[in-house]
């Protein structure tokens, strides 16, 4: 009996944490399923669950121009950000490009509350005639993506690879190849673990996307936000917009849980 | 991966947007007036061949939004809409260009709106910056079939030795609202949250006392007996009569109590009369009629008055479009499609309207109710006011003020705000 309570004890433990994470999530599912009335009865109730929030956000919300926005938004900023910082955190690791003031200014850069990049962004696409595009919010999240991507894989590169790079040149590999050819793909696993975060990030950014985009260019959480209006939450087709706007976020999970896990704990010398 | 993401780059060929060669764009609010406004859009381009763009944003983010684009010499907005907190900052910044040469010019008989309208989101010490778009002024939702029930008639007689009617008096309402929280049924509920929720719901107290925030010289009026037991009785609806946890109720968490059936009163915008016939959102469909607040006495009204204003930024890239828009949209006939759609008209025209009463029986009072409303003090410093208000308020209705050290620090902070702005010397 004492052994069957310690074996099931961590089981309830981790049951009881894993429902304080799910339950928001499950609640949000139903709210998604109902209508105002029924998500906000207390004490709860089902109700007739159907399909119309989300019959909603796509007939009469601009949803499908959101989350393309979002995705177009989120994989150029990635795929931007993404190999310049590679070559950043290369630089930093083997050439202590700019000595520790360029690494701290890298860092500071994330340090400074956006709000502070707001403005002059503004500015700066006013007078190049790229406000309310995405170019300009692609632009204003690289201002985030680049120095955390950077620094992120600063630690990829330094470490055993530099003796994997250097048997390469000793070898006869140039500087190119040898980061190319050994760097790169030994530093795999961290640099799409760092762009898979590169991605979440953008995909959730709120203030650059809400000041600066139109119309025709509004992200995820600008247009989500926008059902929160003067004249009450509209709860249900918020709840289905959400739930559509994890998807890709749970589609990338595995891949961000098993790369993460494998690139902080990789090692080529093991 | 990798793949993917270049696959993404490669998708992404048509970044920028494509200008049609006369665009109005405009940032507006998610509310249903601007749904109806959406819905009417198609005739605008049939008349004008002019494209119209509505870029519908959350109110909390709309004023981020909007300052960068007014302080640039030229923005991306044609025209915008303005709430009434803001009139006395945008004004004052000089960031909305004057309409009246283009209203003499065109005709346009502006005596049609509700006065009170064009001073809250119309006239600026006589100069026309903006035509009043929807108004939000406050009403009392009531339960009507509560009242018309036969037992409570002849309990509420015996109790207070008058006829249990939709009240007349503010004096009455309040011994309806004690009168009815019995039986797991509150007698009110009200949206205590501060700053914004508690602080207009609350002016709405103040002027059914028989108060207003200031005199002709701004100078404040309400620290005083009718203002402090304006704040007990709120407090005394909020902790006595009202539900759990209503002292930090926004508007939409308040009126669902009243849409669930668990309260007989709620003060509140106007446009919830139609939303609480809404079956989705209420289930008390046929049960609420909405009238103006009571005052002090039968003949006067105390709902605080809120509005929305059509405005042109100077740094509008197409003014004159913008106008075109703005003229079409205040139209009678565009105003009376949004009126019937739903909409909260600003136009006593519109109010009148045998088609707009035939559908919308209660017309009459919410016209009434605009006509006999107050408005809250427009200035710069409108949106510190309403801070400033709902921090002391809040702080009375936990306990931890009393009601006249309350006002007096409202007082105090008012009066600051007023010489920062000119207005009180």
């Amino acid at each position: 009996m004492r052994r069957f309570l310690a074996d099931a004890l961590p089981h309830v433990i981790l049951a009881l944490f894993s429902a304080l994470i799910l339950l928001p999530l499950l609640w949000i599912l139903r709210v998604s399923l109902t209508d105002k009335l029924t998500a906000y009865k207390i004490p709860p109730e089902i109700g007739t669950l159907g399909l119309m929030n989300y019959v909603d956000i796509f007939a009469d919300k601009p949803f499908v121009l959101w989350f393309a926005n979002s995705l177009i938004v989120a994989l150029l900023a990635t795929a931007i950000a993404l190999p310049v910082a590679t070559a950043m955190a290369y630089a930093f690791a083997r050439f202590n490009t700019g000595g520790a003031f360029l690494r701290l200014g890298v860092l500071a850069s994330q340090m400074l509350p956006p709000i502070i990049l707001l403005l002059p962004l503004f500015g700066m696409f006013l007078l190049a005639g790229l406000m309310q595009s995405r170019t300009a919010i692609v632009i204003a999240h690289l201002t985030f993506a680049l120095p955390f991507l950077a620094f992120m894989l600063v630690a990829f590169f330094e470490g055993d690879v530099q003796r994997l790079e250097e048997a390469a040149r000793v070898d006869g590999a140039t500087r190119w190849q040898a980061f190319r050819l050994i760097a790169v793909p030994a530093a795999a696993p961290g640099i799409l673990a760092a762009g898979l975060l590169g991605f979440i990030l953008s995909w959730n950014e709120f203030l650059f996307a809400l000041v600066l985009s139109g119309p025709d260019s509004q992200t995820l959480p600008v247009g989500l936000a926008a059902l929160e209006t003067h004249a009450g939450v509209e709860i249900a087709p918020l709840a289905a917009a959400t739930v559509l706007s994890l998807l890709p976020v749970f589609a990338l999970l595995p891949y961000l849980r098993r790369h993460l896990i494998k690139g902080l704990s990789l090692g080529a010398l093991k | 991966m990798i793949r993917h993401l270049l696959m993404g780059t490669v998708l992404a060929g048509w970044m920028a947007s494509s200008a049609a060669a006369e665009t109005v764009n405009i940032l507006m609010e998610g509310v249903p007036d601007t749904e109806y406004v959406k819905t009417l859009l198609p005739d605008f381009k049939a008349k004008t061949g002019i494209d119209v763009n509505l870029e519908v944003v959350n109110y909390a983010e709309m004023h981020t939004k909007l300052v960068p684009q007014l302080v640039a010499p030229k923005g991306s907005y044609s025209a915008i809409v303005v709430d009434f907190y803001w009139v006395g900052e945008f004004t004052k910044a000089g960031w909305l260009s004057p309409l009246d040469e283009r209203i003499t010019a065109d005709k346009i008989d502006t005596s049609v709106y509700v006065p009170k309208l064009m001073d809250l989101v119309g006239k600026v010490d006589g100069v026309t910056y903006m035509l009043p778009f929807y108004n939000y002024a406050m009403g009392l939702l009531y339960r009507k079939d509560l009242l018309e029930d036969a037992k409570s008639k002849s309990d509420f007689k015996a109790a207070n030795g008058i006829d249990l009617a939709p009240p007349k008096t503010w004096d009455e309402y309040l011994k309806q609202v004690a009168f009815f929280t019995k039986d797991g049924m509150h007698g009110v509920v009200n949206q205590g949250l501060r700053p914004d929720p508690i602080a207009m719901e609350w002016s709405n107290y103040l002027f059914a006392n028989g108060d207003e925030y200031h005199d002709e010289a701004w100078k404040p009026t309400f620290n005083n007996e009718k203002g402090a037991a304006a704040l007990d009785q709120y407090a005394t609806n909020v902790n006595k009569y009202g539900p759990v946890g209503s002292a930090s109720f926004s508007f939409d968490e308040a009126f669902n109590v009243m849409a669930q059936g668990k309260a007989y009163s709620y003060i509140t915008y106007n446009f919830f009369r139609a939303a609480i016939d809404d079956p989705a959102k209420s289930s008390v469909v046929g049960k609420v009629e909405i009238m103006p607040v009571p005052g002090p006495n039968p003949e006067t009204g105390a709902s605080l008055n809120g509005a929305w204003g059509w405005a042109i930024p100077k740094s509008s890239p197409n003014p004159d479009a913008a106008w075109t828009f703005i003229k079409w949209v205040e139209s009678h006939e565009t105003a009376k499609k949004r009126a019937l759609q739903g909409g909260s008209p600003t136009r006593t025209d519109i109010f009148d309207d045998p088609e707009v009463n035939a559908k919308y029986p209660y017309a009459q009072a919410l016209k009434k109710m605009l006509l006999t409303s107050h408005n809250f003090p427009v200035f710069t410093y409108t949106p510190q006011l309403v801070e400033v208000l709902g921090r002391e308020l809040s702080l009375a209705v936990a306990g931890e003020k009393k009601s006249a050290d309350a006002l007096a620090t409202v007082e105090t902070e008012f009066i600051e705000l007023a010489k920062k702005d000119g207005k009180l010397k």
